[in-house]
């Protein structure tokens, strides 16, 4: 059960209505913080999504969760405290959920400072429109050691990319992670397996074309600068890469299927094609490939399926800053130009 | 935490793209042998846990599996018997196309006789072929998921038509044995003696899946990654250790099996002497598998030897009679299927060690396991020594002592159990437990523990595998007990009823010490 009140910037009645919820669900006095939890929503339409999957982690992560939705969907705040038992035990977690579509920044930034559980980290999801360009944004990311986005979508491009890698060098003590980036796992562990061979590896170093089909941008985007940077490729113009050796290597990207799901990658080398694209007969398999001189059967492999509230979860318990996907980022922002 | 350089590890540094993935998870080509391959533990355990690993992306690109065992049938029914078992038993439910048909593809089968040299040499032939034409490039891993008296056997015809790691031009070979390892310490060393003989001891991978349960690995977190336990973890602070690993289950159709056996070789002599060794070890210099098993072995053979004159003094033992479980009658060990009716195995046992060392001298460290006990529950609980003053006047009688308590299953978990201040204007204290749990702190779920020891043998990483100076020293403990029970067969069986707390003579071990157990 929640408890409503009216004035979204009275921080002591907020803290006062935690406590006394808290006390109603009989508490027996084991109460775990791993965390702030600061989840920031400004879109409509993505922000049952969001609250949803913040939720679920919530609950598996006893922690102090701090909704600011500035959509219109809430005024004032909103203040429950929830319980689960587990091994004999109550674990509580907290739960604030403010309207801040009417504050500015500044009080937006107050106010999760007085908020927020001392000692423990906090962790900022902003699935806000705007990155830099918003002062909450920057007020916020400011006192938090993580910050988690997702570039990835319909209402993301190439801009949310460039914002990304912006923010490397304005907040270089804060670690980011994006859930689009994280969400290539698999498929970046399959484009390594076909070059795990030695028998292939050669070929890794004479790409002439990459070939990438997605349903929004962020994916084909981070796989090339993944393998751009991996591979030591400089950028030779915008959509073209340039190898060690000084050859063009054509990036080909395709709008296709979902947003946020891959689904093809190809690269082809002098005399064959690699090729991991979605079965037919199973979105969940990827069919593996190769044709042309090193020719091998195909095979089919799972795609692990990490669902979005995993991703979250990852980004909350891998705490260090992850260099492969910055120096991915920064191959891409220098690709866009 | 690998204790072998895998060709993959080699390799895969020199491939660009595995930087910063988690490829370490994957082990070098490899083909699996399963010996028993006809046997429950095959279908209910073993080939849904290879498909599991298979679903999380864990096996190797070029991977293949044997099954070896005496019942005639062909690849394609051995096929199709272990998409029935993994349809039955996997956690991640049914086998699905095309994934399944990629797996099937990787499954061959061979029919023969443990004694039969000319099934090994079929065997040898299938290997070939799988290393030709699915790349597993000569390494190997046998699994024994047989019967303990054919492992000797196994390991023989092995070296006789080839397959030892002596014979092989490329590749690494490795054998997973199951438990127990002999069943006693004359029949351990005999085998040891057979294996060795064609393994390395690196090569041979002793498989306790008590260790690969997530909980007892949290066990060398809790203690060496936190400063706080340490300056308390020693006879200073410590009053006793009571490790309990109690189940609800009976003999679930093995009697034939567990007559022979008993709780003390089936429970104390591997699993709980193993989390002893965890609980009392020295801090490891680092994560490497030897370097914990090292620390292991030294506490293990720092166990005082009982001589079998104490046994009645230190130890306890006892056999369910019918009772209740949940309400439901249950019937006595004796009316179990394939039990003899006047048996006189113990189905619990509880045995009070002692560590002679700086660290433990003379505190008592009680180990109890049974079957058709109250709860399936297991834990270790280190138990703090009384407040050497009482300020608190008449309140200070309610002082409990300290507990620290690690929950193995179910409810994974720490718990401390401390005295507080109940709120009032009097002094009046009580104790209050704060509790961790693993499933609700991190939300993250761990994979089974067949999945993550098979991978690690695959791996090469011997960690969660017991070395055989650890077992020599665990059959060398129990072996006064053993002998002075076979010896004294006890008449009072059974002593303890289904669905209780054990047996009162295993009470009365610690009355005697002034203490008790902790509530099952």
């Amino acid at each position: 059960m929640s408890v409503h009140i009216d004035s979204p910037t009275d921080s002591t009645a907020i803290l006062k209505e935690l406590h006394l919820s808290r006390s109603g669900t009989g508490d027996r006095g084991t109460r775990v913080a791993t965390m702030n939890f600061i989840v920031f929503v400004d879109d409509p339409a993505h922000r049952v999504w969001v609250l949803l999957r913040a939720q679920v982690v919530a609950q598996k992560h006893p922690c102090r969760l701090i909704v600011l939705d500035s959509t219109s969907a809430t005024t004032g705040v909103e203040i429950s405290a929830a319980t689960r038992e587990n091994g004999g035990a109550t674990i509580v977690n907290e739960r604030v959920q403010i309207g801040v579509s009417t504050l500015d920044h500044g009080k937006i930034i107050n106010l999760v400072h007085e908020l927020t559980v001392p000692d423990v980290e906090s962790i900022l999801w902003w699935s806000g429109a705007r990155l830099l360009q918003s002062r909450t944004f920057s007020g916020l990311a400011n006192n938090v050691a993580t910050v988690l986005v997702d570039s990835s979508g319909k209402a993301r491009g190439e801009e949310t990319i460039r914002e990304l890698g912006e923010f490397l060098s304005r907040f270089p003590s804060v670690t980011l992670h994006d859930l689009a980036f994280m969400r290539l796992l698999p498929w970046q562990d399959m484009i390594a397996q076909f070059f795990d061979d030695p028998a292939l590896r050669e070929d890794l170093f004479s790409i002439q074309a990459l070939e990438i089909e997605s349903g929004s941008d962020a994916e084909a985007l981070y796989l090339a600068g993944w393998l751009g940077s991996r591979l030591s490729w400089e950028i030779a113009e915008r959509d073209a890469f340039r190898d060690r050796s000084g050859h063009t290597i054509p990036f080909t990207r395709t709008g296709k299927g979902d947003q946020r799901r891959v689904q093809s990658v190809v690269l082809r080398s002098a005399d064959s094609t690699y090729r991991a694209a979605l079965a037919e007969a199973d979105p969940h398999v990827v069919e593996l490939s190769v044709e042309g001189a090193q020719a091998k059967p195909v095979r089919y492999v799972p795609l692990q399926n990490i669902g979005n509230t995993s991703l979250i979860e990852r980004a909350i318990l891998e705490n260090a800053r992850d260099q492969i996907f910055e120096t991915s980022l920064l191959t891409v922002r220098e690709l866009l130009g | 935490m690998a204790t072998e350089v895998t060709a993959r590890s080699q390799g895969g540094a020199a491939n660009p793209l595995r930087a910063g993935l988690d490829s370490a998870r994957i082990s070098d080509p490899c083909t699996i042998v399963f010996f028993g391959a006809s046997g429950d533990l095959t279908k209910r355990m073993l080939m849904p846990a290879m498909y599991n690993l298979r679903l999380g992306d864990v096996l190797p690109t070029s991977f293949a599996i044997v099954g070896f065992s005496r019942s005639e049938k062909s690849h394609y029914d051995f096929r199709e018997e272990m998409k029935e078992a993994i349809d039955e038993f996997s956690r991640t439910g049914p086998a699905k196309d095309p994934l399944w048909s990629d797996f099937a593809d990787r499954l061959h089968y061979i029919q023969g006789s443990f004694d039969d040299a000319d099934s090994f040499r079929e065997l040898k032939r299938q290997l070939d072929e799988n290393d030709e034409k699915l790349g597993t490039e000569g390494n190997r891993l046998y699994y024994l998921a047989t019967p303990p008296s054919v492992f000797a056997k196994v390991v023989q015809q092995l070296a006789a038509v080839g397959l030892g790691p002596k014979d092989q031009a490329k590749g690494w070979s490795r054998v997973v044995v199951e438990k127990p390892f002999g069943t006693d310490l004359d029949s351990a060393r005999a085998l040891q003696t057979e294996v060795i003989k064609v393994f390395d001891e690196k090569q041979v991978y002793r498989i306790d899946h008590y260790l690969g349960k997530e909980p007892v690995q949290d066990i060398m977190a809790l203690r060496f990654a936190n400063v706080m336990f340490e300056p308390i973890w020693n006879r200073l602070y410590v009053d006793c250790v009571q490790i309990t690993a109690a189940e609800t289950v009976g003999v679930e159709g093995r009697g034939g099996y567990y007559e022979h056996a008993g709780a003390l070789r089936d429970m104390i002599q591997n699993h709980v002497i193993n989390l002893l060794a965890l609980v009392a070890m020295e801090p490891p210099i680092s994560p490497h598998a030897d370097h914990i098993r090292d620390e292991k072995f030294k506490v293990l053979s720092a166990l005082r030897p009982i001589s079998e004159d104490q046994v009645p003094r230190v130890t306890a033992r006892g056999q369910y009679g019918p009772g209740l479980l949940e309400g439901k009658p249950v019937p006595g060990y004796r009316e179990e299927e394939s039990v003899d009716p006047n048996s006189t195995t113990e189905t619990y046992s509880c045995v009070k060690f002692f560590i002679d060392n700086w660290r433990w001298a003379d505190v008592p460290f009680y180990l109890r396991s049974g079957k058709r006990l109250a709860r399936k529950h297991s834990e270790i609980a280190v138990k703090f020594r009384g407040i050497p003053h009482r300020i608190f006047g008449e309140a200070g009688d309610q002082i409990e002592t300290n507990t620290l308590v690690m929950k193995i299953q179910p409810d994974e978990g720490v718990s401390i159990r401390f005295n507080a201040k109940v709120p009032g204007p009097k002094m009046h204290i009580r104790g209050v437990t704060m509790d961790f749990n693993y499933g609700t702190g991190f939300g993250v779920v761990s994979a089974p523990a067949y999945e993550r020891l098979i991978a690690d043998a695959m791996r090469g990483d011997a960690t969660l595998f017991t070395r055989w100076d650890a077992v020599e020293c665990a059959w060398e403990a129990v072996m006064p007990i053993l002998s002075r029970w076979q010896a004294t067969q006890s008449v009072d069986f059974p002593n303890y009823l289904a669905g209780s707390q054990g047996p009162q003579s295993a009470d009365a071990l610690l009355v005697a010490d002034s203490r008790e157990w902790r509530r099952i």
